[in-house]
């Protein structure tokens, strides 16, 4: 008979964890809590570093899913498990040879960052406002016109111990570099500044993206964060900050501030960990029992991790880590 | 009758010591005094205010009423030792003359009358409450041997590291009464007289050692008795036994209006030294309770102080949450101490830092009200859009002072030490505010509250707390919130309700748009929520520590929503929760129709 392999969550990392269990002859069923899968993807409009659109990979994946006959367990959410079964919200029991989580991560809420007015104020949005703006084709302030000048932010909820968020989310700065130049091809005449503590540009092609952002779409960098925003009569939003290098506190107003959020860790992961024994990073991100040798493991046998849900990470790493996600899955349920 | 032995001299030595010591402490602080404190004093002299001191030493010093009222049983044990010992000493002094009339007698006479009055004839009367006393202040003894122990298993104490003074004086202490006692018993068992105690024990002794060695023990005992009073004396002034003395004058002053302020003086020194090391402070702090910081609270604080070890870490390890004042049986005004040591250690102005506010005027709109934000309200402009709600539904016409950015209130700073930067920046607003002729001044921040309350000269201006205006616009009728079934609780802001001493107006308008439910610490007793901006020490996990214990407390209520007045409360409840957390002016202008 064959093995049978649960995969949480039906994001990136559950997908391509399951098509790489079913070529090694496993049988994987996916379990999504939401209606369809894809995770964070699914919001997406077009992915850096290459400007390929979301869309395409997110077609890609789900087609291989159905082809290969997967199962799927959509509108599923998993509250508990151990290395042979996972516990659904609804009391379903399901059982297999061996568990990988690919659970993902949070967007952190940009509400709890009051200062920047998030939800209080027209015109200020998150990262994954503005994307779901281009895909829904209609990027505009709030009263409909065209934004002259644009503010990103970075490191809203990462590396900000104020909301107890320590670590870098990694993928933000990039993003802000992605979207700043999205909205300068949208609106040649805007301004667009950059307010950042560090630059981040970890990946291949990040760096030359960085300086073609510079060089070519004259996006303005400035190295500091905004201490807060506040609007101004005509709509607009007044920023304060300062910019450290020339250590000048600076006042503007722009027609858009978006706010490049981080990712968090599930809340759920403590609850999951604890039934199962689980470590956990204080960052609250799930711990794989070592960096190197033992990355997609944890610290129980039989539960394996994907994605996300250690770290904050990128598409093309957490399909990487997908792969040998399952083959270490498939490996344990063999022995 | 000669009322001289050589076994007094340890006991002469070391009282006419003390008195020395503590008179030239007294006489340096007195003398050391600003010029108006004397004046304050010597105006008070003549007045009730002096009937009143009276009254209060009575009850303090001797009674221990404040101690009674936080721990039964510490109080017994310090009133045992003060009272017992002093009716000892007034019982002593009756009986000298009751025996020899209105006569002259040294001190050592009185003290010692027992060892003296062998020749003249028993009172049993007195026999009797000279060992009841005795029996008395011997129970208080022993609850504090006791209490060594007891505390010690109990985990409290943890490190009250005492000063070589306080050990060399503890111990004298602890075999003063034993070894009177025993003192007294031997001179019973030579010659008769004594009650249940000394009477029984030197019959006891009588019947079972033998004239000789009874003879030397007697003269052993007295020599001890003196000696450990000699050194305890000689100690006293060097050791937390200085309370005993200090507190007095502190009763007086205090009542005289004498008060400490940002500045250090010399009337802090009566404060200093009028702990009595008491460790109830400790209990209360939340440093200890939640993160186990167990050096830095009031006590410790003091102590250091009081030695001259003072760190800044120390100083600045504090919430100023004024739990610990809340309870200090002294009533030491623990929080402006803590303030004027780091005024000392720390101002140090630098005039270019605050050259950016020089006729700088960013205020907007016209009214007789002002509203000040304040830097944390601006940081929570939740709370700053549903005061603008209330004020359009109120109809009030209102001059901005700072929504478009001001200066800092200057509490933070002041809190900080930094003082005299401090008061630049209150003048700024100082001058801002007259400038607009406003008459009633709004804050939503209780920190600038109190500094605009107790700092700020503003003749004609009325500070408000927004929960106090609220109230009184509801009351008015202008504003007409409707109350909804929705349960809230309120956490009490340290600045608010210890420091300004509004407990019932934020209750009230919580009250006017839902059902409010208590959590198990509030009002005098609430918690601090931990980010308190006179804290520099501790790290913002440990910040998120004490408002997790806080939230959980709130949480514990099972109300919907956790309401505060303070916008820095706020947020840092905020981190502490996954829960909704409100500023009472967001729930308002959220029931407004
Ligand atoms: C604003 C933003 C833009 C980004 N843009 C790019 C980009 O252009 N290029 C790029 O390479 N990367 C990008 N990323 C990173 C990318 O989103 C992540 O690498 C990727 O989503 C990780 O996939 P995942 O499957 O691990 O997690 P997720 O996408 O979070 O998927 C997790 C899935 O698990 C499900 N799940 C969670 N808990 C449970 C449970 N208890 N039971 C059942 N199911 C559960 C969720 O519903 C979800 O479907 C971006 C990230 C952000 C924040
Ligand atoms: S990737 Fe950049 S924006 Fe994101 S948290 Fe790290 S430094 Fe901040
Ligand atoms: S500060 Fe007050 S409560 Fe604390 S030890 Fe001293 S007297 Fe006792
Ligand atoms: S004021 Fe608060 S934080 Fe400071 S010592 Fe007292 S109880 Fe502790
Ligand atoms: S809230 Fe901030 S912090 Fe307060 S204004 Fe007052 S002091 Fe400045």
């Amino acid at each position: 008979m064959k093995k049978r392999i649960i995969v949480i969550g039906g994001g990136v990392a559950g997908m391509q964890t399951a098509l790489r269990l079913a070529e090694q002859g496993v049988e994987p069923v996916i379990v999504e809590k939401e209606p369809e899968l894809g995770g964070k993807l699914r919001g997406w409009h077009v992915l850096f570093p290459s400007f390929t659109p979301a869309e395409e990979v997110l077609t890609a994946l789900r087609r291989r899913v159905n082809e290969s006959g997967i199962e799927v367990l959509t509108s599923a959410e998993v509250v508990g498990l151990e290395p042979r079964s996972v516990r659904l919200a609804d009391g379903r029991e399901l059982h297999g040879d061996s568990v990988v989580v690919a659970t993902g991560f949070t967007l952190f809420d940009a509400s709890i960052k009051e200062e920047y007015g998030y939800g209080i104020y027209d015109n200020v949005l998150t990262s994954a406002d503005l994307e779901r703006m281009f895909n829904e084709g209609r990027v505009a302030r709030a009263d409909g016109t065209a934004p002259r000048r644009i503010a990103f932010l970075h490191c809203v909820g990462s590396r900000d111990e104020k909301v107890c968020q320590q670590h870098c989310s990694k993928v933000c700065c990039i993003t802000g570099v992605k979207q700043a130049m999205e909205m300068k091809k949208l609106f040649p005449e805007a301004d667009v500044f950059n307010f950042y503590m560090d630059i981040r540009m970890f990946g291949p092609g990040y760096e030359e993206m960085y300086r073609e952002a510079q060089q070519k779409y004259n996006i303005h960098f400035v190295r500091g964060r905004i201490s807060e925003a506040a609007p101004t009569i005509d709509g607009r939003v007044q920023i304060k900050a300062e910019d450290t290098l020339t250590g000048r506190p600076l006042r503007m107003s722009v027609d858009m501030l978006v706010l490049l959020i981080g990712m968090r860790a599930n809340d759920d992961n403590a609850r999951l960990a604890e039934g199962a024994g689980l470590n956990r990073a204080s960052s609250g991100f799930m711990a794989p029992r070592d960096l190197f040798l033992g990355n997609v493991c944890s610290n129980v046998g039989g539960i394996f991790y994907a994605g996300a849900v250690t770290a904050p990470k990128s598409i093309g790493e957490t399909l990487n880590e997908a792969t040998a996600a399952a083959d270490a899955a498939a490996k344990y349920a063999e022995a | 009758m000669t009322f001289y032995a050589p076994f007094c001299l340890p006991f002469i030595l070391g009282a006419a010591l003390m008195f020395l010591i503590v008179a030239w402490k007294w006489g340096k602080w007195l003398w050391l005094l600003p010029h108006e404190d004397k004046m304050r004093i010597l105006r008070g002299l003549p007045t009730r205010r002096t009937v009143a001191a009276i009254g209060e030493v009575v009850s303090e010093s001797l009674l221990h009423r404040r101690i009674f009222r936080v721990n039964p049983l510490l109080g017994y044990m310090h009133m045992s030792l003060a009272f017992g010992w002093f009716l000892l000493i007034l019982t002593g002094w009756i009986e000298t003359v009751a025996h020899i009339g209105f006569r002259y007698v040294p001190l050592q006479g009185h003290v010692f009358f027992k060892y003296f009055a062998t020749g003249l004839e028993h009172k049993p009367v007195f026999d009797f409450l000279m060992d009841l006393f005795l029996l008395f202040v011997l129970s208080g003894v022993a609850l504090a041997w006791g209490k060594r122990f007891y505390s010690r298993a109990m985990g409290m104490h943890r490190t009250t590291k005492h000063v070589l003074g306080d050990r060399i004086a503890l111990s004298a202490l602890w075999f003063i009464f034993p070894a009177r006692l025993l003192a007294e018993s031997t001179t019973c068992a030579l010659y008769g007289g004594g009650s249940f105690l000394t009477g029984s024990l030197g019959g006891w002794m009588a019947e079972h050692i033998g004239v000789m060695p009874l003879m030397t023990l007697e003269s052993v005992a007295w020599w001890f008795y003196s000696s450990c009073l000699g050194l305890f004396f000689v100690a006293l002034p060097f050791s937390r036994y200085m309370h005993i003395f200090t507190e007095i004058p502190l009763i007086f002053l205090r009542r005289y209006g004498v008060r400490s302020s940002e500045k250090e003086s010399s009337y802090d020194r009566f404060q200093v030294e009028a702990c009595s090391r008491c460790g109830i402070c400790i209990d209360p702090c939340q440093l200890q309770s939640v993160l186990g910081i167990n050096d830095v609270q009031s006590v410790y604080f003091l102590r250091d102080r009081r030695y001259g070890h003072l760190r800044l870490q120390v100083a600045d390890n504090c919430l100023m949450c004024g739990r610990c004042v809340e309870r200090c049986p002294v009533n030491i005004d623990l929080n402006t101490l803590r303030l004027n040591s780091r005024d000392r250690m720390r101002n140090v102005p630098d005039e270019r830092r605050y050259g950016y506010f020089k006729g700088l005027d960013r205020s907007s709109g016209e009214g007789k009200v002002g509203y000040f934000a304040g830097c944390m309200t601006l940081l929570t402009p939740r709370t700053l859009t549903a005061m603008s709600t209330i004020f359009e539904a109120a109809g009030e016409e209102v001059w901005w002072a700072d929504r478009e950015g001001g200066v800092c209130c200057g509490r933070p700073l002041k809190l900080a030490g930094e003082t005299d930067s401090a008061r630049k920046m209150m003048k700024y607003n100082a001058d801002l505010f007259r400038k607009h002729g406003i008459t009633t001044l709004v804050t939503s921040c209780p920190i600038c509250l109190k500094v605009f309350r107790e700092d700020y000269d503003l003749p004609g201006v009325e500070v408000l707390h927004h929960s106090e205006y609220i109230l009184r616009l509801i009351r008015a009728g202008r504003l007409t919130p409707e109350r909804g079934t929705t349960r809230f609780t309120y956490h009490d802001p340290c600045e608010l309700g210890r420091g300004s001493g509004i407990y019932d107006e934020p209750r009230a308008v919580i009250e006017a748009v839902g059902q409010l439910l208590e959590p198990a610490s509030t009002r005098e007793n609430a918690l601090c929520c931990g980010s308190s901006v006179a804290n520099t020490a501790i790290s913002d996990g440990q910040q998120v520590q004490i408002a997790r214990a806080v939230a959980g407390e709130l949480e514990a209520t099972g109300a919907d929503v956790i309401v505060t007045a303070c916008p820095l409360c706020k947020k840092a409840i905020g981190r502490g929760t996954k829960g909704e957390v409100r500023d009472l002016a967001e729930i308002v202008a959220g029931a407004l129709k």
